[in-house]
């Protein structure tokens, strides 16, 4: 499913240089549970954005799907972000002046689904999260948990077969971690992959495989 | 694009519009303010010449005078005067005159209606009315061919002797009687604004035909000669030939200059025009300037609030955004934001000026108002100013999330 090669990565200011990634290779399988590990720096969340599409390697080559994603374009890789992965940030990242509904809605309108689908769908993501009474607060009116939920919900919209998680429990309390953990074990079961990025021991140990990242490489 | 991104994108905005009324209402107060400005200037230049042109259109008037040089051996100063039969002498001899009158003028008691008033009467020819602009009050005519021929018993009077003598009342067709020889009022000028004269303002002057004037006033001699070119560019010519003409007629060197003298107005009025223009292109450059800071402030403002979305970006990057539904969503805002702002402040500034254009005039005065009061609307100035700002506002509202778009999604989400 996911296949990097060499992967390097080098963020660059003026005349100084940092090598975020280096020459990282390794695979991840249809229906994967795997969770990446390392200290601060050492390249997690560089990596995680990667895979996701959302950045771009500076040298090394990426196979998703069996694409070279390299080769795509912009709109293809929009279109890839769109259908094939979703993606939880540590930091929810939803929109604030939209409804928990309207955030949930959005990847759908960008995929040009009609009204209908969207709202069978909004409902039915709304139900498994637990949040359908909460479907016109915005953010702001959410606890973090629920909001954590709610861009759950949003990354499932358009049943992607790769679900990216950055550190989903990193800003919630351990409850509401446990609940979020919950239902990633239960999205896993249903034979999605999931690759995510966590700090915490307990939670990697609920995921089938740890890769662990230091200073830019794989350590295991 | 489908129907449903549209309905999104108005969503939301309307979610948004607290934040967008600020843009709104900068670019309605930048439209108002420079349309108005630039509407007065148009106005203020507009009076000038509308002033400038109360006397007469295009008027070259001759005067008699004294000789300051001797002349095969007549002595220097002797009085040149001008006589009826130098009319049809010029008209004859110089072709590039179009138009030509004689008048006569003195103070004299005019009455009507039990009142009696002192104000100088003309006598001239129905050519005068077309040169000094004597436009008659509806209901009325200015002095025509045959009255001055036929010798007629006709006034034609100023509006400030009509509210003398009559007070609100219609004078047409009521009589007045001037040195005792009564005279049946014809028509009434029009209020006009005028700022050269000579004996005062055509307001408050009473214009009789030639030859009736002359049973008043029994002097042969006559006070000035007016002439309106066919061409305006040949007035410098005209007054060189009148000159020479009347020098051969009544003996002075052609180089006298004080033989004769001439009022060439419009000599003058290419002055007066140098003014209007400058006057015009400084207003102009305060508009351009104004224009300018009102951009500054609107694109400062555009830009910051398109900048501050980045994240927004981002977030709708990430979640597969293609970069068209992006720059389109900015792009419509944009359009939107900018046709309210810019509708209202030239609708705001249409009816102001309107508005303004309804407060009275006095023309008795003529003062600071008379140039204040009368700005003017222009449809091109508003679509010069439109095409600036359009393009200033376009590029400053749109070009962040242009950019922003074009990056990798993870450099607009990191931003905060």
């Amino acid at each position: 499913m996911i296949e990097l090669e060499g992967i390097t990565k080098v963020y660059r200011a003026g005349s100084q240089s940092l090598e975020a990634l280096r020459g990282i290779s390794l695979g991840i399988g249809t229906g994967e549970f795997v969770s990446i590990m390392g200290p601060s720096g050492s390249g997690k969340s560089t990596l995680m954005n990667i895979i996701g599409c959302l950045d771009t390697p500076t040298a090394g080559e990426y196979v998703l799907d069996s694409d070279k994603v390299a080769g795509l374009t912009f709109d293809q890789l929009a279109a890839v972000r769109n259908r094939k992965i979703g993606f939880v940030f540590q930091n929810f990242n939803l929109l604030p002046y939209a409804t928990a509904w309207e955030n949930i809605e959005l990847p759908m309108l960008f995929d040009g689904k009609g009204g209908r689908r969207r709202r069978e769908r909004v409902t039915e993501l709304l139900n498994a999260v637990g949040l359908y009474d909460w479907r016109d607060h915005r953010p702001s009116e959410l606890s973090g948990g629920q909001q954590q939920r709610v861009a759950l919900a949003r990354a499932l919209a358009n049943d992607p077969p790769i679900l990216l998680a950055d550190e989903p429990t990193g800003n919630l309390d351990s409850k509401s971690g446990q609940e979020i953990m919950e239902i990633l074990v239960e999205l896993w079961k249903e034979g999605r992959t999931i690759v995510m990025v966590t700090h915490n021991d307990h939670i990697a140990a609920r995921s089938g495989r740890i890769i662990r990242l230091f200073d830019g490489q794989v350590l295991s | 694009m489908n129907a449903t991104l549209p309905r999104f994108f108005w969503s939301e905005y309307r979610k948004r519009r607290k934040k967008a009324s600020l843009i709104t209402f900068a670019l309605f107060w930048g439209t108002l303010s420079v349309l108005l400005l630039m509407a007065f200037g148009r106005g203020m230049s507009t009076q000038f010449q509308v002033a400038f042109s109360g006397l007469g259109d295009t008027l070259i008037m001759v005067y008699g005078g004294q000789t300051s040089l001797e002349f095969e051996g007549l002595p220097k100063g002797r009085q040149i005067r001008l006589y009826p039969e130098d009319i049809d002498y010029l008209k004859d001899r110089v072709p590039e005159i179009m138009r030509i009158a004689p008048e006569s003028y003195d103070y004299f008691q005019v009455s009507a209606n039990g009142k009696e008033i002192n104000r100088n009467v003309h006598g001239t020819t129905a050519e005068f009315g077309v040169m000094r602009t004597q436009v008659p009050q509806l209901g009325g005519r200015f002095l025509d061919a045959d009255d001055v021929v036929e010798g007629r018993k006709v006034a034609f009077i100023g509006w400030k002797v009509a509210a003398d003598l009559f007070g609100a009342g219609d004078p047409v067709g009521k009589q007045i009687v001037v040195n005792r020889i009564p005279f049946t009022v014809i028509g009434v000028l029009v209020k006009k604004i005028q700022d050269s004269m000579y004996n005062g303002p055509d307001a408050d002057q009473v214009y009789l035909p030639f030859y009736a004037y002359q049973q008043i006033d029994n002097r042969r001699r006559i006070n000035q000669i007016h002439i309106q070119p066919y061409d305006a560019s040949q007035s410098k010519l005209i007054e060189e030939r009148v000159r020479t003409l009347l020098g051969r007629k009544y003996r002075f060197d052609p180089d006298d200059r004080y033989a004769t003298s001439f009022w060439n107005t419009i000599e003058n009025n290419k002055d007066g025009m140098a003014v209007f223009k400058g006057i015009e292109i400084f207003l102009g450059i305060i508009g351009v300037l104004t224009l300018l800071i009102g951009a500054v402030g609107v694109t400062n403002l555009m830009y910051a609030v398109a900048k501050e979305r980045t994240k927004e970006i981002g977030i709708k990057l990430a979640i597969g955004a293609r970069r068209r539904v992006i720059v389109q969503q900015f792009f419509l805002e944009t359009l939107f934001v900018f046709a309210k702002g810019t509708f209202w402040g030239c609708i705001t500034a249409f009816n102001v000026v309107n508005l303004i254009r309804l407060a009275p005039i006095n023309y008795d005065s003529f003062g600071i108002e008379a140039y204040l009061l009368r700005p003017v609307f222009s449809l091109q100035i508003f679509l010069v100013y439109m095409v600036i700002l359009g393009v200033l506002v376009f590029l400053s509202g749109i070009f962040p999330a242009f950019r922003a778009s074009r990056s990798n999604p993870i450099e607009s989400l990191r931003y905060e």
